[in-house]
């Protein structure tokens, strides 16, 4: 006997602003919230847009102690990190659980149990910054040159102590527990950009063995840095910003940052680096109803696969996500017929665009010629490990209206792509059924299936 | 659902032997495998001694060696343990649905490209230590390499290791520091519990030992920095002067699979899977709760899942790191849970032996257990020569011990307050 699962509360910070209601709005608006980079100089990079996350407090809305643990930990706390803390007080600030009286003394949440109440953030490696070695990088010189026996003896001392934990994957979920005391199940889950949907999922499945009763699927990176832009510059995978268009393929539609990143798009020449994050309060539904809690949705069924065409690659037939969706379709006990809408993970890098679009065109059967899909990236740009939680959060703000908005900057779609984009004019939401889906390339591909509240 | 959930295969790659059993065999003989640092020149580094795994050619346990020019040790030792794992487990293509395999590992990340990263830093660093980024990224786009940038990424092993063998399963990778592959091992088992698959390839991999990787650990004071003459000494759990872990480095990986699915085939089965406990301190991002609450939690859970009171349980592989801290409050959690038959549950370290092999370590320590229970033999912890007061357990000290053992507990306490517990059992049909 099943328990059943449900998301009462959205926290997210993206590009297009804090909270799911920004981003709902930018995606119903058709608004790109991508420009030229401004958290560093990028003039050295030859792709220049990003998607930056405006200034946010993290401590908005929390108690005074846990203000307190953040501005006092707020150096050692790396940008990735930052966001994660604000995504997750966001979500608990919107579930409704009631915050206890500090100078009372309470628990920060008194009516639960905090064992029973557990942290899983999707997060990915996090670069270090690079003024917190220059200096010691200076003092390790020997005779005019880097010196490791330097390093050791003179760059080491000029370290900060804390620098490895300012950077760790698993400090997002740390940091997030002790400022809401999660005892529970706690796990932070290094898969790129499956790594959202992937908590997501080990989420539900940690409250359907009833090991906790209360969870928070985060996912949360930044990849606006410079050694990420460089990285993924190397690996051929950015947005040409403005430039000539790749032989072969038609001009795009206009220039600059706001229309680099086009999903599913002919014109699409990669992704837009980005950052953001998200994270849902999921709790079992009998738990929700006793407390009268507000239901954004249940999720139905979640599944995921990986890659094995290479650890650079993407299935030429999308099997990884075939096999996800199929998954997550078989777990929820639906067909993919009673699909409302695909929220697609598509960044506008055309390999990666088409592999997914080949294994939804493959799970979806005859269903794929008629169910709406979107991808929002050409509102945000790619936000790592916070994709397709982001997506959803949004996604239950702006299709209560009944209608799927376009896809931004897919205006002359792949005809390699075989499936119902929504492109020009919205498409009417037939169905309640949500399945969003993210895929890493040459890794993890995950899907859920979600039964929106209305 | 009622599906039991056995170990089929173990595969290992660690500084105490390229075998699973040349390892075990160092472990009872009380063997360290902690001496001077030998891949960089860490000669003036505050700890300059490690765990390292000896030199090995990857070429004889991966199907195309040249797809891992550009790899690190973390992924070198993943693709030998599991090439180990699966010969150890007689599957053959044909035995299973590659969409009933899945993969769950705790997975190190790989290495900075620190010469690389220097240099452009340098490069770019004008008055007071700013940095022009502009110059770093000129440089950077010069001297960093895409694949060597890619295989830094903690998701890499599983990457390669579902590559290498077609598993289309599902699939995770985490990287809950020190907890990591006990916590793999946990949800892996749970994923075969609960029918999503058959078979999971699951454990750690991990390797620090890396300029930064040193550093970063010595500027937290986590690890030991003496003796340096006598390096074997510097790792001392339980013991009154001990004075923080020593980096190890290396692989386990395990193929856990469902009950009926190995008999089926006739598979051999080490031992059986059957309790998984997990919490988090929720406490302090350096400190541990003085308490034990967060560890004693998760032990109790995995025991309660695995049905047995705290009187079943033989010996417990600790996490041991050999802190003050943590050996301190791994024994307040000890007595939580074990309550007045604590002193007479064996409780040992071989981090005493083959350092932390952090991502790696808690699968490295369930093996160690699976053997106990083969063996009826208990590693010891060494360099246990003065006792501390606070510390008053059986740590199995300096010596191994035959003893009955059916049922071990197998615990990681991540940097981070992640907590996690293993139970396993000596298979019984």
């Amino acid at each position: 006997m099943d328990r059943r699962v449900v998301i009462t509360g959205l926290g997210c910070l993206s590009p297009a602003g804090i909270g799911a209601q920004a981003l709902a709005d930018a995606v119903r608006r058709g608004a790109s919230a991508v420009r030229a980079p401004t958290r560093f100089d990028a003039a050295a990079c030859p792709d220049r847009a990003a998607g930056e996350v405006p200034d946010f407090d993290p401590t908005a809305g929390i108690r005074k102690d846990q203000s307190r643990y953040i501005k006092k930990n707020i150096k050692v706390m790396a940008r990735d990190i930052q966001l994660a803390v604000a995504a997750a007080n966001l979500a608990v600030l919107d579930c409704g659980l009631p915050l206890g009286d500090f100078k009372a003394k309470e628990p920060v949440l008194p009516t639960i149990d905090h064992t029973r109440f557990g942290i899983i953030f999707g997060t990915n490696f996090i670069p270090t910054e690079l003024e917190d070695l220059s200096v010691p990088i200076q003092a390790a010189r020997e005779d005019g040159r880097f010196s490791l026996k330097g390093w050791g003896e003179r760059g080491i001392p000029e370290m900060f102590p804390l620098w490895l934990l300012k950077f760790l994957p698993n400090m997002h979920a740390c940091h997030t527990s002790v400022l809401w005391d999660a005892q529970g199940p706690n796990n932070s889950l290094t898969c790129s950009d499956a790594g959202g949907l992937l908590a997501l999922d080990e989420c539900v499945r940690i409250l359907k063995r009833g090991s906790a009763d209360w969870m928070l699927a985060g996912g949360a990176e930044s990849r606006v840095n410079p050694i990420t832009f460089v990285r993924y510059t190397l690996l051929g995978r950015m947005a040409n910003v403005g430039a000539d268009p790749p032989a072969g393929r038609s001009p795009t539609a206009g220039e600059g940052p706001a229309v680099a990143g086009r999903p599913f798009d002919l014109g699409g020449t990669g992704e837009v680096a980005a950052e953001g994050a998200a994270c849902l309060m999921i709790e079992s539904m009998d738990v929700a109803e006793a407390r009268n809690a507000r239901i954004a949705g249940e999720i139905l069924g979640t599944g995921s696969s990986t890659t094995t065409a290479g650890v650079n690659a993407c299935d030429p037939d999308g099997r990884a996500v075939a096999t996800a969706i199929r998954a997550a379709l078989a777990d929820a006990g639906l067909e993919p017929g009673d699909l409302g809408v695909v929220l697609a993970h598509a960044a506008g890098l055309a390999e990666h665009d088409r592999s997914e679009a080949a294994g939804l065109a493959d799970a979806l059967g005859h269903a794929a010629t008629t169910i709406p899909v979107i991808s929002m990236k050409g509102v945000t740009g790619n936000m790592g490990a916070a994709s397709g939680l982001a997506d959803l959060a949004a996604a239950l703000i702006f299709l209560k209206e009944g209608q799927v908005p376009p896809i931004v900057n897919c205006d002359q779609p792949d005809p390699e792509v075989a499936l119902n984009l929504v492109t020009g004019d919205p498409q009417p939401l037939a169905r309640d059924l949500i399945l969003v889906t993210t895929n890493a390339i040459g890794g993890q591909a995950v899907a859920a299936v979600v039964k929106m509240n209305r | 659902m009622n599906r039991r959930v056995v170990i089929t295969g173990i595969g290992s790659v660690t500084p105490l032997g390229l075998t699973l059993e040349e390892t075990w065999q160092n472990l009872l003989a009380g063997k360290s495998g902690i001496g001077p640092i030998r891949t960089f020149d860490a000669s003036t580094f505050p700890t300059p001694f490690a765990a390292q795994v000896p030199d090995f050619d990857l070429a004889p346990y991966v199907n195309e060696p040249d797809a891992f020019k550009d790899a690190w040790r973390n992924v070198r030792f993943a693709m030998a343990a599991a090439r180990l794992a699966f010969d150890d487990s007689g599957l053959a293509p044909g035995d299973y649905d590659p969409a009933r395999f899945g993969i769950y590992l705790g997975s190190g990340e790989g290495v900075i490209d620190f010469r690389n990263l220097v240099d452009s830093i340098a490069h770019g660093t004008g008055e007071g230590g700013r940095v022009d980024v502009v110059r770093f990224t000129e440089l950077g786009l010069k001297r960093f390499s895409a694949m060597k940038e890619l295989e830094q990424e903690p998701n890499m092993p599983a990457n390669h290791l579902a590559c290498e063998y077609g598993l289309a399963g599902p699939a995770y990778s985490c990287l809950t520091a020190c907890a990591a592959s006990t916590q793999a091992t946990g949800e892996a088992m749970n994923l075969i519990r609960t029918g999503r698959a058959d078979l999971m390839l699951t454990g750690g991999t991990h390797s620090m030992i890396h300029p930064l990787g040193v550093t970063g650990f010595n500027l937290l004071t986590a690890i030991s920095t003496e003796p340096k003459d006598e390096p074997w000494r510097a790792s001392r759990p339980f013991d009154r002067d001990r004075a923080g872990f020593v980096l190890g480095e290396g692989a386990t990986i395990m193929i856990v699979e469902e009950l009926e699915h190995a008999q089926a085939r006739g598979a051999k089965i080490w031992a059986e899977l059957v309790g998984y406990g997990t919490s988090a301190d929720a406490y302090r991002m350096t400190d541990i709760h003085p308490e034990g609450r967060g560890p004693a939690a998760a032990m109790q859970m995995a025991l309660d899942d695995a049905g047995v009171g705290p009187d079943a349980i033989d010996y417990v592989s600790a996490h041991g790191t050999g802190t003050q801290e943590n050996d301190r409050v791994e024994t307040i959690a000890m007595k939580v849970v074990f309550g007045e038959r604590a002193p007479q549950v064996p409780v040992s370290s071989i981090k005493s032996m083959i350092g932390h092999l952090i991502a790696a370590a808690g699968a490295t320590e369930l093996a160690t257990c699976v053997l106990a229970i083969r063996d009826q033999i208990l590693p010891p912890t060494i360099n246990l020569d003065t006792p501390d007061p606070e510390c008053d357990l059986d740590y199995v000290p300096n010596a191994a011990r035959p003893a009955k053992v059916e049922v071990c507990l197998s615990n990681s306490f991540g940097f981070g307050g992640q907590n996690d517990s293993l139970a396993v059992r000596r298979f019984l049909p």
